[in-house]
């Protein structure tokens, strides 16, 4: 299969630079894969599972945030977090899940809160997905 | 020595002696956190890199749809971000970015986001109205903490409650030299790279243009208020590094310049004993 280089930058620091297959991400409107010869473009991008494959091997990563963008070629995925499944905290994830729940389940606090629980229990679950599949 | 007895210099060295290995301490505190904070700002630069890259390369790119987020605005508020220390003893750190801020103020109805205690306390001081000090704590700012601030600024951006929003940060160059530096976050300007080109307009966004974008400033503020943020608490590190290696320095030329005094003070009250001595003596 055709590759194409692809890099993959969050605050945290340079996660892949390297050449891939395909690259398959969540965006904000639904699971999106770029392959070698994509079109130029830019994409924002979800929460959700993203799937790299190099070298016909696939590997999945948790990936929130951020966007894509497509450029004469180069593909960088630039996301606010992403974590290889190998790399996640299940037990973190449960903790942060049952503690978003709590605050959900409690129905007060403002609605500021409430949403940033919300948000906090989808990335959660996020994780502990990616963390499953790559175990299954 | 006439008028300086040894007890007192012998006091005033013992002192000395103390300030100096504060100072000694205080130094080996800021390399130890120096090297942490500049291994976090070499492995954010590319992401900022990279992202203000494409950034750019969209707004160059969409000169054909008006987002309200490069359009440039007269007149109204203009906010201000500015990121300093929590603590002094750095040097000329938070002195140099607040002189700084207080300069691009100059002419305009500014509203200030502090960040760290010595900017908050130093625009109430001089009266500069705060847009929130819920992040005055430098060292307890997470990423998140930056992307809520991002959010919550475009917003207001957005409401047209500012006209432009402006960070000063302190940019870490070297261990030896930092740089205040300011950079205008909205509205965002075309580089000039980018427009002259103008080669991008084949690109595709989805959903749609306008929408890709608003999705994505909020994330690329965050990003940039991270990566200055990032940048300014190394800065900080570095100053006080620098500062308090200097002042062990001074401490320790007093030290010496103190026990030189102390010889001579010693030495001529041997002499005058010996004289009175020997004066008694012959006599």
């Amino acid at each position: 299969m055709t590759s194409f280089p692809l890099k993959i930058v969050t605050p945290d620091g340079l996660i892949f630079d390297g050449t891939a297959e395909m690259v398959t991400v969540r965006t904000v409107e639904g699971d999106m894969a770029v392959m070698a010869r994509h079109i130029n473009c830019v994409v924002p991008l979800g929460m959700g599972t993203a799937a790299v494959v190099t070298g016909g091997e696939r590997k999945i990563a948790a990936c929130i945030g951020g966007l894509l963008s497509v450029n004469n070629g180069e593909c960088t995925l630039v996301p606010t977090t992403f974590e290889w499944a190998e790399n996640i905290d299940v037990s973190r994830a449960e903790k942060a899940q049952a503690k978003a729940q709590a605050i959900l389940d409690s129905k007060k606090d403002d609605e500021v809160a409430q949403k940033l629980a919300e948000a906090k229990l989808r990335r959660a679950l996020i994780r502990k997905n990616v963390a499953e599949q790559y175990k299954g | 020595m006439a008028g300086v007895s040894t007890k007192d210099i012998k006091n005033r060295i013992r002192s000395m002696e103390s300030t100096k290995q504060i100072t000694k301490a205080m130094e080996m505190v800021a390399a130890s956190k120096l090297r942490q904070a500049q291994n976090r700002v070499l492995a954010s630069r590319p992401y900022f890199e990279i992202l203000y890259g494409a950034i750019s390369d969209i707004a160059a790119s969409n000169r054909d749809f008006s987002s309200p987020y490069l359009k440039p605005r007269t007149g109204g508020k203009s906010l201000f971000i500015v990121i300093a220390g929590d603590r002094g003893l750095a040097g000329g750190y938070n002195s140099n970015v607040l002189k700084l801020s207080l300069e691009q103020m100059e002419g305009k109805e500014s509203v200030v986001l502090p960040i760290g205690k010595k900017a908050l306390d130093y625009f109430r001081s001089h009266n500069v109205p705060c847009h929130t000090e819920a992040y005055a704590e430098a060292a307890a700012l997470t990423v998140g903490d930056c992307f809520s601030i991002a959010k919550d600024i475009s917003n207001a951006f957005l409401d047209r409650v500012y006209s432009e929003i402006y960070v000063v940060y302190t940019n870490f160059v070297s261990v030896l030299s930092q740089s205040p530096t300011a950079m205008k976050l909205l509205p965002l300007e075309h580089t000039a790279r980018a427009s002259a080109e103008g080669v991008h307009m084949d690109t595709v966004y989805e959903p749609n243009a306008e929408e890709a974008f608003a999705a994505i400033i909020p994330e690329y503020l965050g990003g940039v208020i991270y990566g200055s943020l990032c940048e300014s608490r190394c800065a900080e590190q570095a100053a006080r590094r620098t500062a308090m290696d200097s002042a062990t320095q001074n401490a320790e030329e007093m030290i010496d310049d103190l026990t030189l005094k102390f010889n001579r003070a010693r030495q001529a009250a041997i002499t005058q004993e010996i004289t009175e001595i020997v004066a008694g003596s012959d006599a």
